[in-house]
């Protein structure tokens, strides 16, 4: 699998779609720093010079929005910023990583060439994981890099970075990603389509989430349910790394503990995992994949 | 020659300098069947190294289905496939490392350049195929557009981008699935030549094409397939006696003259668009001659002919052949 993943890796390296998406989230999270600061900056402006009306409390709300900006607070809005968009492009990703090998008709030149599907799917696993952790790593460091400059512009004194923080909710964060692009891997795998993991991952990662709010808005014992899919557990983790920060969220209620979200999580990334590989192992690979 | 009927052939007798030759490909009782559609039939075959064997058949016959399952794209349904000794389904990859094979439709990533593919596939292949990269660019002739993009080859480029990277590992056994898909005449002599070359070179080939011509220029054996099953197999001499000798004889009346050659003790005659087509022994022809010119039968042509690869391959593989249906 060695030989495979290096392979993989020098493919890798010379695509430029896993490029241009390093590139769009170092500087989304950079852009939606800016924007947030320059949004709250100039609604500030207008209430004091009473062009608006202020809202109650809402100077202090944007104040303290802006001070969730501050460096010392990226494990909280910045791993957000991160989270929220990585997830959506690391699915479009891992779908499209698996996807184009069927589309292109590659899987068969390689299996034709002595790689064993046992270790395309880990190597691909494997670069994807790789990529993954390359991708938040970015991200965080951009959203790092976002908060100095609004801080700066502000003329504030930066409170430093809590790394070890900003590092345990990177490590979060990276961890959630890991069932959505398994999923997407899977869906890619068993239709050997790109289009289908990619439609498959988001609308499953845009709607169970919204599902599983709108069901413990109704009803907070339907957590007990939905506290075993995805967004729930995903959200238990991310809102654990940021529990430093004052972030007040009513669909936080009832989430379950950390312990039971990594568990469950991990479950699903393996067993997507396991039957992305089973579907592969079983199939006759007669025209493209 | 019926059909429906095994070619009467010697089997398979190879030379003694072959027969030493180590066997680099054999398949035992190959069957696949998907649902009700039995895809290879019960196949037997074996490649030496140093011998080119072209696998022949016409379109669903079986070929592509029989190198995936050698290749272990496809399981087989019964039977095994041993490359090198290795059984592909028990230990695949050792199996496959002696093995070039060049599929059908060539695949490659068209976002690479044609020297990146190949770096990509040594990658995987290990040992010695990175060193290989720019002489087998150098060998298909591909040199100079190595940087280019592969979305950007023509069919007969890419032909030979996969045909390059069948001999990244230095394998023991090429298989080659209709490599001159593409090629232009002059493409086409060099994919020959090349495939000389590599049983030159002590290694087996294993061809399958849809050019008889090609394969008549190149193999040493052939096996002719027909819904999965051997229909005929050896060497082209072997397969082509079987088609035996005859004249193509082209005249107007062609029942008086079906009749006229009947007398002559000829007994295989093939009514063709022209005319007639004889089995006759070659030394015959003035004979045919005389008689149907004493009838006042004058004929346009009487031209001795041999049967070609092709003519075999037609009769084995078409029952009803619309230009040569036997007169009645």
């Amino acid at each position: 699998m060695l030989r495979l993943f290096r392979s993989e890796i020098y493919r890798l390296q010379r695509r430029w779609m896993p490029l241009l998406m390093l590139l769009i989230i170092a500087l989304a999270a950079v852009g939606i720093y800016l924007l947030v600061y320059l949004s709250v900056q100039a609604q500030l402006q207008a209430v004091r010079t009473g062009a608006i009306p202020s809202p109650p409390g809402g100077e202090q709300a944007m104040a303290q929005t802006l001070r969730q900006l501050q460096p010392d607070r990226v494990q909280g809005i910045g791993v957000q910023i991160v989270s929220s968009l990585g997830s959506l492009m690391l699915i479009v990703f891992a779908a499209s990583h698996l996807g184009t090998e069927f589309g292109w008709g590659t899987f068969r030149t390689l299996l034709a060439h002595g790689a064993g599907r046992g270790a395309f799917l880990g190597a691909k696993v494997l670069s994807l994981a790789l990529y993954a952790a390359v991708f938040v790593f970015l991200g965080v460091v951009a959203a790092m890099l976002g908060s100095y400059i609004v801080t700066a512009i502000a003329g504030q004194g930066a409170g430093g970075p809590d790394i070890s923080a900003i590092a345990d909710a990177g490590r979060r964060l990276y961890y959630t990603l890991l069932p959505y692009m398994a999923l997407a891997t899977l869906i890619a795998v068993w239709s050997r389509s790109a289009g289908a993991g990619i439609a498959t991952g988001l609308v499953v990662y845009l709607t169970e989430g919204l599902v599983a709010q709108l069901l413990v808005s109704f009803n907070r014992d339907y957590a007990n349910i939905v506290n075993y899919g995805l967004s729930r557990n995903v959200g238990a983790l991310i809102r654990g790394a940021a529990s430093t920060t004052t972030i007040q969220d009513p669909s936080a209620v009832g989430l379950p503990d950390q312990g039971q979200a990594a568990l469950i999580l991990g479950a699903y990334t393996v067993v997507f995992l396991a039957l992305a590989y089973w579907r592969l192992r079983s199939r006759d690979v007669t025209v493209g994949g | 020659m019926n059909p429906a009927q095994p070619v009467n052939l010697r089997s398979y007798a190879p030379a003694v300098t072959v027969q030493q030759h180590e066997v680099v490909l054999r398949t035992k009782q190959l069957v696949k069947r998907f649902g009700p559609i039995t895809a290879v039939d019960g196949l037997d075959l074996e490649v030496r190294r140093g011998e080119v064997v072209g696998l022949l058949g016409p379109n669903g016959a079986g070929k592509s289905t029989t190198i995936g399952m050698v290749l272990g794209l496809i399981t087989p349904t019964a039977g095994a496939a041993e490359v090198l000794g290795r059984d592909v389904r028990v230990r695949r990859e050792e199996a496959l490392a002696g093995v070039g094979a060049m599929l059908e439709v060539t695949s490659f990533y068209p976002y690479l350049s044609g020297r990146d593919n190949l770096t990509a596939v040594a990658l995987l292949r290990g040992g010695g195929a990175l060193a290989r990269v720019d002489p087998l660019l150098a060998r298909l002739g591909l040199a100079q557009r190595g940087g280019s993009k592969f979305r950007t080859y023509s069919l007969g480029m890419r032909q030979r981008l996969g045909i390059a990277s069948t001999l990244l590992a230095d394998p023991a056994l090429v298989i080659l699935d209709e490599p001159a898909n593409g090629l232009d005449p002059a493409g086409q002599r060099e994919i020959r030549e090349l495939i000389r070359e590599l049983a030159g070179e002590n290694r087996g080939v294993l061809l399958a094409s849809h050019l008889l011509y090609e394969v008549e220029q190149v193999c040493d054996r052939v096996l002719v397939i027909k819904k999965g099953k051997l229909i005929a197999s050896g060497t082209i001499a072997e397969v082509t006696r079987g088609g035996g000798n005859y004249f193509e004889i082209v005249v107007d009346n062609k029942p008086r003259a079906a009749d006229i050659l009947r007398g002559l003790g000829i007994k295989e005659i093939r009514q063709t668009p022209t005319g007639l087509d004889v089995v006759a022994d070659p030394t015959r022809g003035a004979e045919i001659n005389r008689a149907l010119a004493s009838a006042g039968l004058y004929a346009s042509a009487i031209v001795p002919r041999a049967s070609s690869l092709e003519d075999v391959f037609m009769e084995l593989t078409e029952p009803e052949s619309p230009s040569a249906s036997p007169v009645s």
